[in-house]
Formats: C-alpha cells, structure tokens, sequence
C-alpha cells in the first residue's frame, strides 16, 4: 500500500491531548442521545410500516475478502497477503452487530537467506459497532467505527471493492489514527423529494489511547445527495478536533456513473493542518467492445490522478514534501468477487520520483452461518 | 461556547430534516394509498411508490405489477450498490437480508429502495 500503516500514521499525531474530561465531550454526547431518543419516537408512529426487513429472517454472515497484492516500488519488492474477515450478526428486526479485522504481514527478503520471509502478522479490528435502525431515516451506531469522512474509507477501502489497490495519498485526512472513532453516530438516507435522496452522518469519537485501536477525540459530519436518475452523488466532511490544536478539516466528495455507460468517475478532495490533496478516478468496463464479449465485459480500465500538498503544520504533516501521483491499471473478474488487477503508477515528488508497479489478487466470501432457506 | 452552539445546530437541522421527511413520506403513503400512485419504472412499466411495503408484503402481485416490481428492484439495485462495488450475484433470501441490512447501514439506502432491492435479490 502507498501509505503508511496505521500505526504510522498515528505517529504523526503525537504531542498534547486533552483529556477527555471537560464537561463539553459529555454535552455533545447528550445531544447524540437526545436524537437517538427523538428518532426513536416516530418509529413507533409508523408501526408495521417501518419493519425493515419484512418476512425474511436474516442469518448471521460470515464475509470479507482476501488478497495477495505484489507491489515493486521504486524497485523494492513487497508482497503483502491480507485477509479481511467482517461478521455481521443481524439481531432483532432492528439492530445489527458488525465487526470487520485484518490480519495481513509483508514477505521480504532477509539478507543471507533465500526466499522471502513473513513478519510479523499484524492484527487489528478495524470496526466493531452495533447498529440499531431506529426509524426509516436513521440508524444509531454507538461502538468503534469506520470515521465517514469522505467515501474512501467507509466504502472503497476492501481490496475487493477498490479499482486500484493503492490508497488515496489523502486517505488519512480526517480518519483518525487508525482509520476509525470510538464512540455514537447516528446517520441515514431518505428520499428528500421524487428527483433526489439525502444521506446524511454525524458522530462523536472519543480519545482512546489502547493500540492498535486508537482513535482522536473529535466531533464531525458528512452529507451528501444522490440523484438516482443520472446516478450522481455529490457531498461534503466536516470535522472538529476537540484534542491538541482544535483543529477543522474538511471535504468534499462525488460519483458520477452516467447512465449510457459502464463508467465510474469518482473525486475526492480532502483539507486540513495536516495537508491537503484530492483524488480523481475512472473505472471503465470495456462490456461495450462488439467482440470477445466474455472477456471485455469482464475487463476494467482504470486510472487516477492524485496530488498532495503538505499543510501548514508541518510537524503533523502526513508525507514530508508535495506529491503528486498518477496511476493507470486492469482488472479482470474471473466471476463475481474473484479479479485479478494490475496496475502502474509515476510518482512524482521533491523526494524523487518514482514507478509503483502493483499486481494483486482478490476474492470476496460470503459464508452463512446458519440455515439459508426462507422462513 | 460558539462550537457548541454550531454542533448543536447541526443536530438541529439534522433532525429537522428527518422529521420533514417523515412528514412528507406520510404525505405520500396517503395520497397514493387514496388512489393509484404508480411511478413508471421503464417505459410504460409502473410500479408502486412509498406505498410498496404493503403490497409487498401484504397482497400478491399480479403479473404486470411483478415485472414493474422485478425492473425497478433491479433499478435500483444497479443505482446503489453499483456505486461503490460490482453487482454480485443473487444470495439466498436470509444471506440477502442480512446484506441489505448491513448495506443499509454502510452505504445508507434508502428504507425504498432497501425493500425494492432486497425483493429482487431474494425472487
């Protein structure tokens, strides 16, 4: 991966912090619960209509994915397997327990030895959190989760969902130490009007010192609409830092997938003291081509453009100097969750410049836990 | 204090915004449970709106309205999940549940088009 672990990138948060003791924290819990209560009440209101899950009786899942994704950058060999196991563990009609690890190492080569050599396995639960759908329009969260800041994180981050393997140069920006938060959300998505939907999050985290699950106190939000007819998102981060320097970072995101085409455009652009940068990226399923059809309608194009720019406080900066990164890859999916990508990357930066050359494979799971039939 | 107030505002119109589409969603179920409320999923097919939970779940659909029903969940289906992920293949119905249930969370659908997609996933 381009970027530095999460432990890496926890270092770069070091220095002061606030206990998490002022009476402030508290109030902005309050107010979390208060919604949660509020929202809570027009549940009962609805009645039967409400019931999120119908006749169907869900069954406790075992999914994730795993990989082995092969990186040579700048010459340096690295090969990385993961694996990403995600429980979900549907309670009730209305609450939902998920939690998701990764367990993955680097084989490099030891001096003196043949072959390549595994360190050691880096655990790490990167979100365990109970869900409770409180109504049609929101859902509670309360637990360790995945920060929603932009898009990258919460939706694009499983090495089978992303078409390009690398990480966004931005990615830590506005995720906290260790991509995650401790602490309540509540958020949802619900038809604004006939033309557009509206989804919406807002969360607390609280500081949690205990590695590998680490998480900054702050406070923040994101908002997005989602055109369905021409299939168009566009939306915005906010968040407050409420430890060290009390600092805001924000973002603003947007997917296009026009109809007429099997094209994915995606943007990111993401700011604060820590540094700033965006992403863009294309992903186009060659299904059009009139011949070989079985092949191409199962081949991706992809490519992004990124750039990063270090931010005024230099000392918590993500990356030392400017960067600029542009990458361009395939993908072919042998079946559903099964694909093997390949991609190229120029990096160009005052450190120097660089190629990254990444090759992985992939593969979604899904395992019942229980009996699949309908009940 | 001014922090405060600006977090406190946000839930505000958060909720706000909640609540005026709770409002506006029983608008809709009354106006298109008086009459027909039919919203064309292709072409000439039509299928039902906000209301479609009851007819879901309570009547059986006739043939035409099965097809509007099957062309709109997988509408929607390619809308939402297509953003993030490739569209995976059709799970048994409790798989599905549990997915469109995590999904809801995660990618935020809708509470429409959750019961729209899990219909055409679990047929």
């Amino acid at each position: 991966m381009a970027n530095p672990t999460p432990q890496a990138r926890s270092q770069h948060r070091g220095g002061e912090v606030r206990r998490f003791g002022s009476a402030r924290g508290w109030q902005i819990a309050c107010w979390i619960a208060l919604a949660a209560v509020f929202s809570a009440c027009p549940a009962n209101q609805l009645n039967a209509q409400t019931q999120p899950d119908e006749e169907v009786t869900p069954v406790p899942l075992l999914t994730g994915s795993t990989g082995f994704i092969t990186t040579f950058n700048g010459g340096q060999p690295d090969f990385h397997p993961i694996i990403t196991p995600l429980v979900l563990l549907p309670i009730g009609r209305r609450w939902v327990f998920e939690t998701r690890a990764t367990f993955e190492t680097d084989l490099a080569q030891v001096p003196g030895r043949s072959g390549y050599h595994g360190g050691p396995v880096q655990k790490e639960v990167e979100y365990a959190q109970l869900d409770f759908i409180a109504n049609p329009y929101m859902t509670v969260t309360v637990g360790r989760f995945l920060t929603p800041f932009g898009i990258f994180n919460e939706r694009l981050y499983p090495v089978w969902i992303r078409n390009l393997q690398t990480d966004p140069l931005i990615l830590p920006i506005g995720i906290g130490p260790s991509n995650a938060s401790t602490g309540a959300m509540i958020r949802g998505g619900f038809k604004a009007s006939p033309k557009f939907n509206i989804n919406y999050t807002a969360y607390f985290s609280a500081l949690s010192t205990v590695t590998p699950v680490n998480s900054d106190r702050f406070a923040g939000g994101r908002a997005g609409i989602f055109v369905p007819a021409a299939r168009l998102e566009i939306g915005g981060s906010f968040q407050h830092g409420l430890q060290d320097t009390r600092s805001n970072a924000f973002g603003f995101h947007a997917i296009w997938q026009p109809p007429a085409l099997p094209l994915d455009l995606r943007t990111e652009y993401a700011r604060s003291v820590t540094g700033s940068g965006y992403w863009a990226e294309a992903a186009y399923r060659l299904s059009q081509i009139p011949f070989h059809q079985n092949e191409f309608r199962r081949t991706q194009v992809a490519a992004r453009m990124q750039q990063y720019f270090v931010g005024e406080n230099a000392g918590l900066a993500l990356r030392p100097v400017n960067e600029k990164l542009f990458e361009c890859g395939l993908n072919y999916y042998f079946i559903d969750g099964l694909k093997v990508s390949s991609n190229y990357g120029r990096q160009f930066s005052a450190a120097g410049n660089g190629n990254i050359w990444t090759m992985a494979l992939t593969y979604r799971f899904v395992i019942p836990l229980g009996r699949t039939g309908r009940e | 204090m001014g922090r405060r107030y600006s977090l406190a505002f946000l839930l505000a119109v958060m909720a706000g915004l909640a609540f005026s589409a709770i409002a506006q969603e029983r608008a809709n179920s009354t106006s298109a449970t008086a009459g027909a409320a039919p919203a064309a999923a292709q072409g000439n097919a039509t299928v039902p709106t906000a209301t479609h939970r009851t007819t879901v779940t309570k009547s059986a659909p006739d043939a035409a309205e099965e097809r509007a029903l099957r062309v709109e969940g997988e509408k929607r289906f390619r809308t939402n999940c297509g953003r993030c992920h490739q569209a995976p293949p059709k799970f048994p119905s409790r798989v599905m549940a549990t997915a469109i249930r995590h999904m809801r969370v995660r990618a935020m659908i809708t509470d429409e088009d959750m019961r729209f997609i899990l219909r055409y996933m679990t047929q």
